[in-house]
C-alpha cells in the first residue's frame, strides 16, 4: 500500500488524479490528429476505420506539393488571415476603446458591438449570401441606386468581389469576439497608471501608446491566435458564399480538406492538407503567443 | 416503508406487463432516406415499408431521415465507420463511389433465384458496376419547360418555343426592366451559374441540342463540336443577362413562383414547386415539352444492401426490395409520385386522368430514355463531382477571362483527362 501523504510519493498522487484528465484527453484529441496522419499515409479514396490498412506512402504529401491548388490555398489563406485578422483588431479595438468609456447608452452599444457574434455563423451567412446576390441582393441595389458602380458587382463571379465580400463577413462576424476580449482588458488596466502618465504630461495618444498597448499585449496576443486559429479554419461562411470559387478565390486550406475528402472522396489527400494545416496554426500559435508574451515580460 | 415497497412491486409489474404487450420484433431492418416525410414518394416509401412489414410481421424497419444535403457525407460515414444501414439507399450519381469499395453486395445471385425480370427497366445500366449489379433504379426522369405564360406573352411571345433559336428569342424578349428603375426585374431563362451537378444538367440541355455529350464511348468528349456549342449557348445567356447570374437550382424554381424568371428547364418534381405559388402567379405558370431536344434526362435514384451484413439480413432485404420493385407498388409510385415508374408496360391511364401533366412527363421521359440520355457522364461516374467543379471553374474562367468557348472546352478536356487517369 503506497502511502501517499508521505513527501517521497506525494507526486504519484497528483498524477494519479491528472490520469483520467490525461487519458481523456489522449482518446479524444490525440486519437484522431494520429488516426489523420495515418489516413495522410494512405493512398485511399476511402478510409474505413479497422478495415484493410493500405501500405503506407507519401504519394498524398507529393502531390499536395507538387499540386497548383495546394499553393492558391496557402496564399489565399494567408491573405484572408492578414486582411481578416487585422481589420477585426482593428475594428474590435476601436469599439473596445469606444464602450470603455462613460457615457449614456453604453450598454445598448455594448450590446450592438457584440450582436454578430451571437447570430449563429450559417443563419448570417445565409443572409449575407442574399444580400449579396448578383441579380437580386440589396447590397447591388444600393451600389446602383448610389451611382457607386455603373453595373452589378458579380460578388459570386468576380474573384475579387468574391474574396472581399468573404473578408467583409468574416470581420463583420470576428469583430465582435476581439472588442468583448480588448474590453475585458482594458477594464484590468489599472486607472493609477493614466493618472500617473497624466501627472507626467502624456497627451491621450501618448497614454494609449505606453500606457494601453503595453498592457493590452497579451490580450492581443491571445486574441490574434483566436482569430487566425478561426480564420483558417472557418468553413461556412465561405461554403455558403462561394464555396471556395471562382477559380479558387477564396479556396482557403479548410476548403481544399472538405473538398478532397468529402467532395472528391480523396480521403488521403484531405488528410494530407489537414495534417499541413495543424502544423501551419500549431507554428503559428507557438509564434505569436510567445511573441507577445516576451513584449510583456 | 411497507406502503412504499407496495408501491415499487406495483410499478414493477406494471411496467413488466406493458413491456411484455409491446411487439416483439425478431429482426430490424435499418434504412435511411432523404425521401422520408416527402409528399409523394415519401409516402410511397411508407407504403412499401408497410407492406414488407405485414408479410413479415416479426420484422420492422426503422426509417430514419437524413437531409440530401448531407446525405453522401452521412452515409460515407456510416459505410467508413462498419454501420452501413441494412436498406440502402442512394442517388444514382453517387452509388458508385460506394460499389467500387465493394460495400454494396451484389444482387446478381439474388435476381437470378428470384427470376425478377428487369427487363427494358429505365436506366437499370447504370446499376451495374464492374459487371455486378449492384442495385435497382427506382426512378428515371426527364426535363420539361416549366414557363410563366404572362411573362411570355407581355413580351410578345405568342406561343411556347419549340427549337433554341425559338428559346433564345423568347428569352431575349422576356429580359425586362419592368418598373423602369435600370435594373432587370424579370429574366428570361433560369439557368444554374453558380457550380455543382445542377449546373452541369443545365448545361447539358444545350450541349445535347448540339448534338454533343460530355463523353463518347466512355471518354471525356469535352472539346467536342457538341460540347463547345452547348457552352458558346451558355455564355450567350450569361454574358447577355438573360438568366440570373451566380445563382442556384432552387433559387431560380423560387424565382420562376414569383414571377421573376418567365422559363425553366426542370425536372418533373417542378410541377410541386409550381403548387406553391401566389394563385395570382400559379394560374399563368404552365408546363410544355422542352424546346431542346433530345431533352435531359437520368437516372435519380437507386435501392441496395450493403455487403458485409449478415445471409439471413441479406435476404430480409432482397425480400424489401422485391416489394419495391413489384408491380402493384410500381403502380403506386407513379400514383404517388406523379411520375413514370422505371417498370415496363404499366397502365398509367388513371394517373393520365387524374394528373394532365403525368402524359407530358411520360412523353419526356420516353424521348430521353429512347435517346440514351443519361445526366451523369459514363465513364467518369467515380470522378463526377471532381469533373463537375472542373467544368465550373473552366466555364467561370471562359466568362470571367472572357475565353472563346473552344479554349474553355479544351481547358476542360484537358484537365478531366488528367484526374480519369
Amino acid at each position: 500500500m503506497i502511502d501517499f501523504s508521505s513527501p517521497k510519493h506525494r507526486s504519484k498522487f497528483g498524477y494519479l488524479l491528472l490520469a483520467p484528465a490525461v487519458i481523456l484527453m489522449a482518446l479524444i484529441i490525440i486519437y484522431p490528429i494520429l488516426l489523420s496522419v495515418d489516413i495522410s499515409l494512405q493512398d485511399v479514396r476511402i478510409a474505413r476505420i479497422g478495415g484493410d490498412h493500405a501500405p503506407w506512402t507519401t504519394k498524398n504529401y507529393e502531390w499536395l506539393f507538387h499540386s497548383e491548388e495546394f499553393w492558391n490555398a496557402i496564399s489565399v489563406t494567408a491573405r484572408m488571415v492578414l486582411i481578416v485578422g487585422g481589420i477585426s483588431l482593428i475594428i474590435g479595438l476601436a469599439t473596445a476603446l469606444l464602450v470603455n468609456q462613460n457615457f449614456k447608452g453604453r450598454a445598448l452599444a455594448r450590446l450592438f458591438v457584440a450582436l454578430p457574434w451571437a447570430v449563429p455563423e450559417v443563419v448570417a451567412t445565409v443572409i449575407w449570401a442574399w444580400m449579396l446576390d448578383s441579380s437580386f441582393g440589396v447590397i447591388n441595389w444600393m451600389l446602383l441606386k448610389t451611382g457607386l458602380v455603373s453595373q452589378a458587382v458579380q460578388f459570386g463571379s468576380n474573384a475579387t468581389a468574391a474574396f472581399m465580400a468573404v473578408c467583409f463577413v468574416m470581420i463583420w462576424k470576428g469583430y465582435p469576439l476581439v472588442s468583448i476580449m480588448l474590453l475585458a482588458g482594458l477594464q484590468s488596466i489599472p486607472a493609477e497608471q493614466y493618472q500617473a502618465a497624466k501627472v507626467d504630461g502624456a497627451n491621450v495618444w501618448q497614454r494609449f501608446i505606453y500606457v494601453t498597448l503595453p498592457n493590452l499585449a497579451p490580450v492581443i496576443g491571445v486574441t490574434s491566435v483566436m482569430t487566425t486559429l478561426w480564420v483558417f479554419r472557418d468553413f461556412s461562411i465561405i461554403y455558403v458564399l462561394t464555396q471556395g470559387g471562382p477559380i479558387g478565390a477564396t479556396t482557403t486550406l479548410s476548403m481544399l480538406t472538405f473538398e478532397q475528402a468529402f467532395a472528391f472522396f480523396r480521403m488521403g489527400q484531405g488528410a494530407a492538407v489537414g495534417v499541413v494545416t495543424m502544423i501551419i496554426c500549431a507554428i503559428i500559435s507557438r509564434a505569436l503567443v510567445g511573441r507577445f508574451a516576451k513584449s510583456v515580460h | 416503508m411497507r406502503h412504499l415497497f407496495k408501491t415499487a412491486a406495483a410499478a414493477a409489474v406494471a411496467l413488466s406487463t406493458s413491456l411484455a404487450a409491446l411487439p416483439a420484433f425478431a429482426e430490424t431492418l435499418t434504412f435511411v432516406s432523404w425521401m422520408k416525410g416527402e409528399p409523394g414518394y415519401g409516402d410511397w416509401w411508407n407504403e412499401v415499408i408497410q407492406k414488407f412489414e405485414a408479410s413479415h410481421p416479426d420484422v420492422k424497419v426503422e426509417m430514419t431521415k437524413v437531409s440530401r444535403n448531407e446525405y453522401a457525407d452521412t452515409m460515407f460515414t456510416m459505410f467508413a465507420g462498419g454501420t452501413p444501414p441494412d436498406i440502402v439507399h442512394l442517388a444514382a450519381f453517387e452509388y458508385q463511389a460506394f460499389a467500387n469499395e465493394g460495400w454494396l453486395a451484389d444482387l446478381g445471385p439474388f435476381i437470378e433465384k428470384s427470376g425478377m425480370d428487369l427487363k427494358g427497366w429505365a436506366g437499370q445500366s447504370t446499376c451495374e458496376w464492374k459487371g455486378k449489379t449492384n442495385c435497382i433504379m427506382l426512378l428515371y426522369t426527364a426535363y420539361i419547360l416549366a414557363y410563366n405564360e404572362k411573362l411570355l406573352k407581355d413580351a410578345g411571345i405568342a406561343s411556347v418555343p419549340t427549337d433554341w433559336n425559338g428559346l433564345i428569342a423568347a428569352a431575349k424578349a422576356a429580359t425586362r426592366d419592368t418598373d423602369g428603375d435600370g435594373v432587370t426585374d424579370v429574366y428570361g431563362l433560369g439557368v444554374d451559374s453558380s457550380g455543382g451537378s445542377n449546373m452541369m444538367h443545365d448545361m447539358l440541355h444545350f450541349v445535347l441540342d448540339a448534338g454533343g455529350n460530355w463523353t463518347e464511348d466512355g471518354k471525356p468528349a469535352f472539346n467536342s463540336p457538341g460540347v463547345i456549342e452547348g457552352l458558346a449557348r451558355f455564355k450567350q445567356i450569361y454574358k447577355d443577362g438573360l438568366t440570373p447570374k451566380d445563382a442556384k437550382a432552387g433559387d431560380m424554381r423560387q424565382l420562376l413562383i414569383e414571377g421573376r424568371i418567365a422559363m425553366r428547364l426542370d425536372g418533373p418534381w417542378i410541377w410541386n414547386v409550381m403548387k406553391g405559388a401566389d394563385p395570382a402567379i400559379r394560374d399563368n405558370l404552365k408546363l410544355a415539352e422542352s424546346p431542346l431536344n433530345p431533352p435531359v434526362g437520368g437516372t435519380s435514384n437507386v435501392i441496395g444492401m450493403p455487403s458485409d451484413i449478415s445471409d439471413e439480413k441479406k435476404a430480409l432485404v432482397w425480400d424489401f426490395i422485391q416489394v419495391a420493385a413489384s408491380k402493384e407498388m410500381q403502380q403506386r409510385f407513379a400514383t404517388l409520385g406523379s411520375s413514370p415508374a422505371p417498370m415496363p408496360g404499366l397502365d398509367y391511364t388513371a394517373e393520365i386522368k387524374a394528373d394532365p401533366n403525368f402524359a407530358l412527363f411520360a412523353k419526356a421521359n420516353d424521348k430521353a430514355s429512347a435517346a440514351g440520355v443519361d445526366r451523369l457522364p459514363k465513364g467518369l461516374e467515380l470522378q463526377f463531382n471532381e469533373v463537375t467543379k472542373i467544368v465550373f471553374r473552366e466555364v467561370q474562367r471562359m466568362l470571367i477571362d472572357d475565353l472563346s468557348p473552344q479554349e474553355a472546352g479544351a481547358n476542360m478536356q484537358a484537365a478531366v483527362e488528367k484526374i480519369a487517369g
